[in-house]
């Protein structure tokens, strides 16, 4: 009986623990501690984590994408002592005793190579997609210096252009469009700045509408057209910034990370590999003429299920070749080894859809 | 029922539950990766291919079952035919038939490997829901 009745206690203080409206702050270090001078980069991880994120590599070995990426997210920002990073780690809703819900977001903030903050919090409070994560930037962030070097990354599943209810399996009626993702992008830097980078380490979202929504919020864009194995691109060029990113060149940065992202998938995938930098500025011309293209191809799938539709490389529609089609846009792809597509010989960088044939 | 009993029973129903979840939603990415360990592990190509078409059928027996199961819906019931058309297309391509090329000896563990990556894309194609994973997984075990 006493077992039973130390049992009883101790579930209702993880059951106390994980519905409390207390928010569980835990600041490692006060802020204005860590030192004197305002951060020269600033970096901005969403690791998405509610869903399918289980891969393996070529010796069986199995992983979850959004723990090897949070890893790895870490250690960019214990090795960046000229950044801020926030984490963002949204995870699957668990429940204490299958019925009391707890904390799936965590939250990471670090500055100077050092972790000032951790805390979690629910994902699911709030109007907006983003409202904790924009809150939380906000209430974070270090004092702003000219010459900022502000870069986004997103990991996760494809982020849907319509439709967008089931992306996270703990809230199957909640709905994330790149809509959504966009308006987040617009709360955190606000209306007058932009990030240098955004990197969407996701499929098929290096397209029109995609790539549309996000330009006004990023002066570069990495996206994959195509498929991407869930070992996700590389972090590697990320860490130590103030080597791989000295002089504030994006532009270069970007295809350097882009060629080193593709050469690391290319090693082991037997998938296509496609990997894309879309210049926000030299695209716009291209997105402006098949705008409306798009706009209605995608309000005719509205409704349809995703297994009635497919992706497709847009140069392959006579309606989207367009002159400037390849302007702006920096392509790395090699064809599946396997499948119908391993004779497709390059991508337009543009990825649509149509109805299954 | 003594509460000690209530107690045991209770941390069962947790383990299962949680147990059952976990077995759902990875079941089938480590369904194909078991089939692409046994395929390098042997060295005659006869053997693995017979590896790789066993691992086909039985799945897309089992997908045949779960389809017809009222307890998946009518989205499930859409994502499932589209699961089975590309094991299909794998499994023509694995034996050279509607126009693809016979995947040669040489390959056939990169082509077990690509069966297994082809699984674990960062999409949205193919959305199978929990229930219709975990039954997909259960038949699969029943037919050994």
């Amino acid at each position: 009986m006493l077992l039973v009745g130390v049992g009883y206690c101790v579930g209702l203080a993880l059951f106390l623990s994980s519905c409390s409206s207390i928010r569980p702050a835990h600041r490692v270090t006060p802020l204005g501690e860590e030192g004197a001078f305002p951060p020269r980069y600033s970096i901005v991880f969403i690791i998405h984590g509610d869903g399918g994120y289980l891969y393996h590599d070529v010796r069986g070995n199995a992983y979850r994408a959004d723990e090897e990426t949070l890893a790895k997210a870490i250690t960019v920002a214990q090795r960046n002592p000229q950044a801020e990073v926030f984490i963002f780690h949204e995870k699957r809703r668990r429940h204490f005793l299958l019925f009391f819900p707890r904390r799936d977001g965590k939250f990471y903030y670090y500055r100077h190579g050092r972790l000032l903050a951790e805390e979690t919090y629910w994902r699911n409070q709030g109007q907006s997609r983003f409202d904790p994560e924009v809150e939380l930037y906000h209430r974070f962030r270090a004092e702003e210096r000219p010459g900022l070097t502000r870069l986004f990354l997103y990991f996760g599943h494809e982020i849907p252009e319509f439709g967008g209810a089931g992306y996270d399996a703990s809230y199957s009626k909640r709905r994330f469009t790149v809509d959504d993702l966009a308006d987040g992008l617009k709360r955190i830097t606000g209306d007058s700045a932009k990030f240098d980078l955004i990197v969407l380490s996701t499929c098929f979202n290096g397209t029109p509408h995609t790539i549309a929504a996000l330009a006004p919020h990023g002066r570069y864009i990495i996206a994959s057209p195509d498929n991407l194995h869930l070992s996700y691109f590389d972090l590697g060029p990320f860490e130590q910034l103030e080597v791989g990113l000295p002089d504030g060149d994006v532009s270069a940065f970007a295809k350097t990370l882009a060629r080193h992202a593709f050469d690391r998938q290319t090693e082991d995938m037997q998938t296509a590999v496609t990997v894309a930098v879309y210049d926000a500025d030299r695209v716009q011309g291209f997105l402006d003429s098949v705008d409306s293209v798009y706009d209605r191809a995608l309000a005719t799938l509205k409704g349809q299920t995703l297994a009635s539709i497919e992706h497709f490389d847009c140069a392959e529609d006579p309606a989207y070749i367009r002159p400037g089609m390849s302007e702006g846009v920096d392509v790395f792809y090699r064809p599946p080894r396997f499948g119908r597509l391993k004779h497709k010989q390059s991508h337009s960088g543009w990825e649509c859809w149509r109805f299954l044939k | 029922m003594s509460g000690r009993t209530v107690f045991r029973f209770m941390v069962i129903i947790f383990v299962m539950v949680y147990a059952g979840i976990a077995f759902g939603q990875d079941g089938l990415q480590k369904y194909f990766n078991g089939a692409a360990l046994k395929v390098k592990a042997t060295t005659d190509p006869t053997q693995k291919r017979e590896i790789l078409n066993n691992s086909f059928e039985k799945m897309s027996k089992a997908l045949d079952k779960v389809q017809g199961s009222p307890l998946v819906s009518k989205d499930d019931r859409a994502g499932l035919e589209l699961f089975k058309a590309t094991l299909q297309e794998k499994q023509d391509e694995l034996t050279g038939l509607n126009g693809y090329e016979r995947v040669s000896d040489e390959q056939l563990d990169a082509f077990s490997d690509y069966v297994v990556q082809d699984m674990e894309q960062a999409d949205r194609s193919i959305t199978i829901s929990l229930v219709a994973a975990l039954l997909i997984i259960i038949i699969i075990i029943l037919l050994v």
